[in-house]
């Protein structure tokens, strides 16, 4: 199953590699990532296809828990 | 006032007493701002030691514990006592020096990236390049380290940002975090309909409950509903070991009586446990028949390995006391659970002359009814866990998820400073004392009355069991009857010590042994042979518990007298 996640992430020191260590580690291998600062906002925002046998919910209550991470979204991937 | 002395103040005024660590070129600046504080800082011999006893210390006081270590080997020595906080969720910060900024990223002399190194075990971690983010990163931090599921913060701090001005800076004010909202949990209604239905309900209690402070909560909901309660590693003591709806450890060495009942429940209300593989066992035969009801503090476990009928997220406590209002009908299954209680009760009438260790920890338990026990890991600890008499989860310090062995002495010194009037005993094996044997130095100095029991059986036990048990008996790398006089080391660090080989001493030596005035060391003399019963295959469902001897003889011996000290239970 691919997974499109979309997050919204503090620019702060580690934040990228704490959210691509989580996905990794927690099993949803990552197929495609863009990221880029907003220019609204000090923040990054992350855009991020996975792929994993587990569910969607697993991966969004962990990097939900990432306190750089400010909202995180994900749904399949059509 | 430098960014350091700053940090020290602020560290005063959040309320630490005390803290744990070891001096080194990069953190100099706050070690020269120690100097006139009123906390207490704890010298200890290895940076390990430093964040093992600062877990020990959050463990059983559940404030959050503070560690210290320089820039390279000193930070990363620190690495398996902050994992170590991060898989049994313990508020602890950690504090490490760091190259000045402008030599971060050259090789510079100590530098490691232990920002880097870390990031997948702690809840978060900061490195400040300004002497201005520290009033934030040190609110945050402690605030991160306690609050929902607690756990270790790590901040790395560049030399150069101890050494900056600061008087510009905020003055160190308590931190306070938001009042937590007692809200009605969501899924109340649809538990309380689950267990009035439930014939067959048991109640799976694991480390949330202590963390929570949700203990008595916990204790409200189970004379409210009597419901048999089995409990892990880490809650030992939610509900006393005499309880009469307690029927003991659940999984790979738990009680015969749990681990049934759990398997032929129809309704599992788990609090505060993640289903970890050493509790379940092999987790699609676990607990086949129930429906689960889950209250968690953390979302991210509801869910993760076992899907729950009704998921009650937040704080415990609230969860507990809203649904003391559940009605439980099961007066045929309660009496079932306890007749098997009685039924497979541990024995400590082994046969022999020499020392039984389940017998010897039943009869410390009994001796020293309210002690606080730091344990290290392996067989010991498994019995510890079985065989001492807990009545509250914050005298049982045990290194449940990460399992480290070096684990118990750091963490009893931390134990025994945040509350010094306590009995402390440190339960140790021969393989695990000497990974942080240097902590007799420790304890020497501060003259901290830790009562330390050393079982040794001059091998790596628990895997020698295991390679007995499923290996074919090809023993690799246990053996340790090479040991030193361990008496001998605790007296060269002026530490009084005894030694106990034949049970017929075993009253009089732990007599004299408790009555020591300070520290004491009792090296134990036990059979190598001696194994932890029951035991659950890996990969096995919980119901394919062994007993010893017959059916380990059935695996892996003929020779039954090699069990002479393995009881049925």
């Amino acid at each position: 199953m691919h997974y499109q996640l979309e997050i919204a992430l503090r620019q702060s020191e580690g934040a990228l590699a704490r959210v691509l260590g989580t996905a990794q580690r927690r099993g949803y291998a990552p197929i495609a990532m863009q990221a880029a600062t907003d220019p609204r906002a000090p923040a990054w925002t992350l855009s991020m296809t996975v792929e994993s046998e587990r569910s969607a919910h697993g991966l969004k209550s962990q990097l939900d828990k990432l306190h750089d991470c400010l909202a995180v979204e994900v749904a399949p991937c059509r | 006032m430098n960014g350091a002395e700053w940090l020290v103040k602020a560290l005063e005024a959040e309320g630490v007493d005390t803290l744990f660590g070891y001096p080194g070129g990069c953190i100099m600046p706050f070690y020269d701002a120690l100097l006139g504080s009123t906390m207490k800082h704890v010298l200890v011999r290895h940076e390990q030691a430093a964040a093992l006893a600062a877990n020990g210390y959050a463990r059983h006081s559940g404030r959050v514990g503070v560690c210290v270590a320089t820039s390279g080997p000193g930070a990363s020595n620190l690495v398996t006592g902050i994992a170590d906080a991060l898989l049994d969720s313990v508020p602890m910060v950690c504090i490490t020096g760091q190259v000045p900024t402008h030599l971060m990223g050259t090789d510079a002399f100590q530098e490691l990236d232990v920002f880097g190194m870390t990031l997948p075990i702690v809840k978060h971690s900061y490195l400040p390049r300004s002497v201005d983010e520290l009033p934030t990163v040190l609110h945050e931090a402690f605030d991160i380290a306690r609050s929902g599921r607690p756990g270790p913060v790590l901040i790395d701090l560049p030399k150069d940002v101890q050494l900056a001005k600061a008087d510009h800076l905020p003055a160190p004010a308590p931190i306070t975090s938001p009042p937590v909202v007692n809200a009605v949990p969501v899924g109340l209604v649809d538990a309380l309909s689950l267990i009035a239905r439930s014939k067959k309900p048991v109640l799976y209690g694991g480390g949330g409950i202590a963390i929570a402070g949700a203990t008595k909560a916990f204790r409200r909901f189970v004379a409210a509903t009597k419901m048999p309660t089995v409990l892990t590693l880490r809650a030992l003591g939610a509900l006393p070991f005499d309880h009469p709806q307690f029927l003991g450890m659940l999984g790979m060495h738990g009680s015969r009586a749990a681990n049934l009942a759990v398997q032929e429940s129809d309704l599992l209300v788990v609090v505060g446990a993640r289903f970890d593989d050493r509790a379940t066992g092999k987790l699609a035969e676990f607990a086949p028949h129930a429906k689960v009801i889950h209250l968690d503090a953390d979302l991210g476990e509801i869910n993760k390995l076992r899907r729950a009928d009704v998921s009650v997220h937040g704080r415990i406590d609230h969860s507990l006391n809203a649904l003391c209002a559940a009605i439980s009908r099961c007066d045929d299954w309660q009496a079932l659970c306890a007749e098997r209680v009685a039924k497979h009760a541990a024995r400590y009438d082994a046969p022999g002359s020499d020392i039984y260790a389940p017998a010897l920890l039943k009869r410390l338990s009994e001796l020293k009814p309210d002690a606080i026990v730091a344990c290290d890991v392996g067989q010991h600890q498994m019995w510890v866990a079985q065989h001492w008499g807990f009545k509250d989860p914050t005298h049982h310090l045990s290194s449940a998820g990460l399992g480290t062995m070096g684990f118990g002495l750091p963490a009893a010194i931390g134990a025994q400073l945040s509350n010094p009037g306590a009995t402390v005993v440190c339960v140790s094996g021969d393989g695990s004392i000497q990974m942080n044997i240097q902590e007799l130095a420790t304890v020497a100095r501060e003259r901290l009355p830790i009562k330390i029991v050393l079982l040794d059986n001059q091998a790596l036990g628990m895997v020698r069991q295991w390679q007995e048990l499923f290996f074919h008996e090809r023993y690799s790398a246990v053996d340790l009857s090479d040991n030193p006089d361990f008496g001998l080391i605790a007296q060269a660090y002026r530490i009084p010590a005894m030694r106990l080989d034949a049970r017929a001493d075993q009253e009089r030596v732990l007599a004299e042994f408790l009555a020591i005035d300070g520290p004491a060391f009792l090296h134990v003399a036990i059979d190598q042979k001696a194994n932890v019963w029951p035991l659950v295959p890996p990969n096995k469902s919980n119901t394919e518990m062994l007993d010893a001897p017959a059916q380990a003889d059935a695996i892996a011996h003929a020779d039954a007298k090699e069990f002479v000290h393995a009881l049925p239970t």
